[in-house]
């Protein structure tokens, strides 16, 4: 097991602090759409949406996406990752909400972290040759921080489930205990994306797969864009 | 299982294809490349092999276009075995694909069963493609990829199906996998219509996807750009589940429909829109795809349904407004001969 360094841990603490002003606070990534249709109500019902968003979503997008970026070898293949992630994001708001979120983390990520990579991705993003998806965006930061693969992928996918549960306290609502034991119990949800989506590279299909989910989810985050009222962008 | 990634440059048939074709490795292919002469499209060039081929062509209306039907006489897909459709409209050629029932999967205890889909489009070229349903029986692995290169003033539409198969026990969702890739992109205007790969001389099934791409743009700086990548995954969740949230969302049937057109306009949008909110199906329509590339739009369709009427009549309503709308063309009126 390769350990971050403790400037490594202490960039990711900062980059996944679900403080963090990426605008993540204003997305519910679809949960809104079940929660309109009185779906989610509780802890259980959220849950086991939360859990079925790890393992289709962030499994198959995000953490395939900061897997390959971490495989790249030259930056066009950065570029071509950047548009592939965001091509595969049919639902206009769950696109054009990574985007924003991306292009904040990539503003305030090259501030505070700069490196070639994170140089040359502003500049892509500022010619809008580039898109700014958020994993990508996550990838070459984490990358530039010599955070082990593993450890980028676990971080992002759980500073995810944080904001989302956190959307959902607020949202649905659930009380803050309850916000804390679905956190806990989304680590081995976590773990799973970790595990899963290096199989999937091993198994030499990670870019195939990349954006594969079920049409439950995308069908929702489809009809998001149509609801009457609105708490979340997404 | 191992498997061949879509990009891998291997020349290793399919253990299951071999005997089937040996020539080609692909267990059934088809060629068809369309052209236009005086309004009307006719089959320019045309090869078949092993499982698939088409049935003699039909002019199903006045507009010139040309209806193929594709048949599959081995009456499934079996495992292991990989499958191909390489399809050409070339300038100003309309061509409308179906086939003559649905593609069924049974077992496939060798491995995934698998399509290839090349499409090229080229100037003012249409493609309706609108197979029947995809039948996935209990056991049954499926992994389909589809990759479209499209000049900026063609007209694309694929509208798919995909229903659950009998299984024994009852349940709905018996089948192992199944995988469906489309990935469209929008050639820089003024590229060759067709590069079809030389007649008599069909490479292996690996090395055919991954040449689906002239790097060799016509205008130095000129790309391909990826329009679109639309993937849909079927497979039992971490508790063995595919009906619940997020997944089947408790139907059985799912649908997908596929739109990129440079006259995707708002107004054009809006009657999609309440094309599917007449609907008998559950059912999402966006504004997908990066960017424009080269001025092309697309917009995308995902149902969920208790049975195939219900989607295809979604899939047909959208199908004819757009055929009305941009072409002043009747409706598609499939007989099944």
């Amino acid at each position: 097991m390769v350990e971050p360094s403790l400037s490594g841990v202490l960039g990711l603490m900062q980059l996944t602090d679900s403080a963090l002003p990426t605008g993540a606070f204003s997305h519910s990534l679809g949960f809104e759409t079940y929660m309109a249709a009185e779906q989610l109500e509780d802890e259980a019902s959220f849950s086991a949406w939360l859990e079925m968003f790890v393992d289709q979503q962030l499994t198959f997008t995000d953490a395939l996406a900061i897997r390959l970026v971490y495989a790249a070898q030259d930056f066009e293949r950065i570029e071509d990752l950047d548009d592939l992630v965001t091509a595969q994001a049919l639902p206009r708001q769950i696109r054009e909400g990574g985007m924003t979120m991306g292009r904040r983390l990539l503003s305030i990520g090259a501030r505070s972290y700069p490196g070639d990579w994170v140089r040359r991705y502003q500049q892509g993003v500022a010619e809008e040759r580039m898109h700014g998806h958020q994993a990508t965006v996550w990838g070459v930061l984490a990358r530039g921080l010599d955070v082990p693969e593993d450890t980028a992928v676990a971080s992002h996918v759980y500073a995810t489930v944080i904001s989302l549960t956190q959307n959902a306290v607020r949202g649905i609502p659930l009380g803050q205990n309850t916000g804390q034991a679905v956190i806990r119990a989304a680590q081995d949800w976590v773990g799973r994306a970790v595990v899963t989506s290096r199989e999937l590279v091993v198994a030499g299909i990670a870019e195939e797969v990349l954006g594969a989910v079920a049409p439950g989810l995308e069908i929702a985050q489809m009809n998001h864009e149509r609801q009457r009222a609105r708490l979340f962008m997404s | 299982m191992p498997e061949t990634p879509a990009t891998a440059n291997t020349t290793t048939p399919p253990a299951g294809a071999a005997a089937a074709s040996p020539a080609s490795g692909w267990a059934g292919q088809l060629r068809l490349t369309v052209a236009a002469r005086g309004g009307r499209s006719y089959a320019a060039r045309q090869f078949h092999e092993g499982a698939l081929r088409v049935l003699r062509p039909h002019y199903l209306d006045r507009s010139g276009q040309v209806t193929y039907t594709v048949v599959n006489p081995g009456g499934a897909y079996f495992g292991a075995d990989s499958y191909l459709l390489d399809v050409a409209v070339e300038r100003d050629a309309s061509l409308a694909l179906t086939t003559q029932s649905a593609t069924k999967v049974y077992r496939t205890p060798q491995g995934p069963a698998s399509q290839e889909m090349i499409v090229r489009l080229g100037p003012g070229a249409v493609l309706e493609y609108v197979p029947d349903q995809l039948i996935v029986y209990r056991g049954g692995s499926y992994i389909q990829r589809t990759r479209v290169d499209m000049d900026p003033t063609a007209s694309l539409l694929l509208a798919e199906v995909v229903t659950p198969g009998w299984s024994p026990s009852g349940e709905s969702f018996a089948y192992d996998e199944l995988r469906m890739r489309t990935e469209v992109r929008v050639l820089p205007p003024g590229a060759p219509a067709s590069s079809a790969a030389p007649e008599g001389a069909p490479p292996s099934p690996g090395a055919q996807v991954a040449q689906g791409v002239d790097p060799a743009g016509p205008a130095a700086g000129a790309r391909p750009r990826r329009l679109v990548v639309d993937q849909l995954r079927i497979q039992p969740d971490a508790h063995g589940d595919i009906t619940g949230t997020g997944f089947m969302e408790g139907h059985s049937h799912t649908g997908q429909l596929l739109i990129a057109d440079a006259r995707l306009t708002d107004e054009v949008y809006e009657l999609l829109t309440a094309a599917v909110d007449a609907s008998e199906t559950r059912s999402g329509i966006t504004r997908a795809g990066v960017g424009e590339p080269y001025g092309v739009r697309c917009v995308c369709v995902r149902s969920l349904a208790h049975s195939t009427p219900a989607i295809a009549a979604l899939h047909r309503a959208v199908v004819d407004l757009l055929r009305e709308h941009w072409r002043g063309q009747p409706p598609l009126n499939l007989r099944k001969y």
